[in-house]
């Protein structure tokens, strides 16, 4: 088992997207300090101070979040895509082995995106306050919250986009389906159900109650990160159920 | 001793009968040819024989296994598939460098198969940028990583230029040689002729045949090329005598499985006039086209 999850690194590791997405992490990291560090002290926007650092390092957590779904997305789907998946079957033929790899490497891949996405963040933001004259406290209870929830985001997306790719299979169905579920089903089952005791149950108010912990009618957020596993292991489950009979042609 | 069995293989996909009823043996140390025109079925039945397909029913089995039930199935079978299977970005020595990662073989494996299909100088460049010819000789070298007993390759000279379906021959001769045993499908018979021991012909997924190369020449049929005036008049005279005989250009026929003196002698009785004949021999291909075509006509 662990050398097929070290095989999933391998392959990670060997093309330019990974690269590219931390690159554009990172680029998007900067620009994220810029916009929250001038719009501080302005309009009502608290100003910079010693304990601002935890604010700009939440700046990029949403995205890095969706980066790592994506991810995991991929990391099936586009096996499908370029047709690697036959090579993979072959070396190992056991399938379910091969998803449950990918179930664990993926999440550990997102929580290192996200490390080095905050890395750049919290380094850009530190530079930020000294250049304003501030020393920012490190040793924030708040900064190790924000960290800790940007990981444990980054680690659940990328099971769940394990599950969601080991699921659906084609990569372009893949995205489209889960930004059309984020963006419009999702909100017209919460319409449909009208009631917020159950529309907290669903994947992507689980996945806020994990992440940004919104409070009020939405999951506590140990709730909110079982339940959001839950649909990525299930999704797992039902694709590799489905994978394990299909032929690879 | 058979080390791949196919037996009663079939598939069905959806209303098409892909492969229908196959069986046939690879003995150790031999290499089979595994032949019969496109869509015959060739793919289908050795993506069964490698799990990567379900069979409707029947086995396809090596060294008396299924595939998935093999310990460490890169060390057992190699197997080269279509040539688009490699991520384009990854270059060539990584790609065989994750294989041998998921196999737990040691990574100098990469290097050493790379340099065994003359691929070195290209180990570090991406698959995307490769030709036809450089991917088959990836895929070569993908399915040499575990230093397999037993080859399985898909149309491995697809894409090849005169040399490489060359080099492709001796290395096939030389893997046999080695005591591997090599199961090699190809569309085009003359492609694998002087490689194979033995030929397992299909068309519409059913065989068509198995038997030696050696016996195969041996139904290269006896043809007479006839140059008459009267070419309509002699085809009807030997196709009453139950001969075959295809017109070939405005004054020729083409008589097969026969000899000048029985055309000669007919024509004669008939007071048919001959120009010019000659005895030919129709070559392998010829046998291969007529053998496929028949069992085509036939579903």
């Amino acid at each position: 088992m662990t050398r097929l999850v070290r095989a999933e690194f391998a392959k990670l590791g060997t093309t330019r997207f990974i690269y590219g997405l931390a690159a554009g992490m990172a680029v998007f990291a900067v620009l994220a300090v810029v916009a929250v560090g001038t719009a501080a002290g302005t309009q009502g926007n608290p100003s910079l101070s010693a304990d601002s650092l935890p604010m700009f390092v939440a700046g990029p957590v949403a995205l890095v979040s969706g980066a790592a779904l994506l991810l995991g997305i991929l990391g099936v789907a586009g096996e499908f895509r370029h047709q690697t998946i036959s090579q993979t079957f072959l070396v190992t033929p056991d399938r379910g082995r091969v998803v449950a790899a990918k179930l664990v490497a993926y999440p550990l891949a997102g929580i290192a995106l996200a490390l080095t996405t905050l890395a750049v963040t919290a380094a850009v933001g530190a530079g930020w306050l000294a250049a304003k004259g501030i020393t920012p406290s490190l040793l924030d209870a708040r900064l190790g919250r924000v960290v800790g929830v940007a990981l444990l985001g980054a680690g659940l997306c990328g099971l769940v986009g394990v599950g969601v790719g080991a699921l659906v299979r084609n990569q372009v169905a893949a995205l489209v389906g889960t930004l059309v579920w984020v963006l419009v089903v999702e909100g017209l089952l919460m319409g449909l159900v009208n009631a917020p005791s159950l529309g907290r149950w669903l994947p992507s108010a689980a996945a806020a109650a994990a992440i940004t912990s919104p409070g009020g009618a939405h999951l506590s957020r140990l709730a909110g990160t079982l339940v959001f596993a839950g649909y990525g292991l299930a999704l797992a489950l039902a694709g590799t159920r489905l994978m394990v009979r299909r032929d690879i042609t | 001793m058979a080390v791949i069995t196919i037996q009663g293989l079939t598939k069905r996909f959806g209303d098409v009968l892909a492969v229908d009823d196959l069986s046939f043996e690879a003995d150790q140390g031999t290499v089979v040819g595994f032949l019969g025109p496109n869509g015959a079925g060739k793919t289908t039945t050795l993506r069964m024989l490698l799990g990567l397909v379900t069979p409707t029913s029947g086995t396809a089995r090596i060294d008396g296994r299924s595939y998935r039930a093999l310990d460490a199935p890169v060390r057992h079978v190699g197997a080269l598939l279509e040539a688009s299977s490699f991520h384009p970005g990854r270059s060539a020595r990584n790609h065989l460098r994750v294989a041998a990662t998921a196999a737990g073989l040691p990574l100098a494996r990469a290097d050493a198969v790379l340099d065994q299909v003359g691929l070195a100088d290209a180990a570090r460049r991406r698959v995307g940028g490769f030709s036809l010819g450089m991917r088959q000789r990836l895929g070569l070298a993908t399915a040499l990583l575990g230093d397999p007993q037993v080859l399985i390759l898909d149309e491995p000279a697809n894409g090849l230029d005169p040399e490489g379906v060359h080099w492709l021959r001796g290395f096939l001769r030389q893997l046999a040689d080695q005591g591997r045993t090599v199961l090699v499908s190809s569309h085009v018979l003359a492609e694998v002729a002087q490689t194979v021991d033995q030929v397992v012909i299909i068309a519409s997924g059913r065989l068509v045949t198995q038997s030696t190369l050696a016996a195969l020449t041996a139904r290269t049929d006896q043809l007479v090329r006839v140059r008459t005036p009267q070419a309509e008049a002699l085809r009807a005279l030997l196709a009453a005598q139950g001969i075959q005989a295809d017109p070939d250009g405005a004054d020729q026929l083409l008589a097969v499985d026969t000899t000048t003196e029985t055309v000669g002698k007919a024509a004669a009785t008939a007071g048919i006039v001959i120009y010019e004949m000659t005895a030919e021999r129709s070559n392998l291909e010829d046998v291969f086209l007529q053998l496929t075509s028949q069992q085509g006509a036939g579903s």
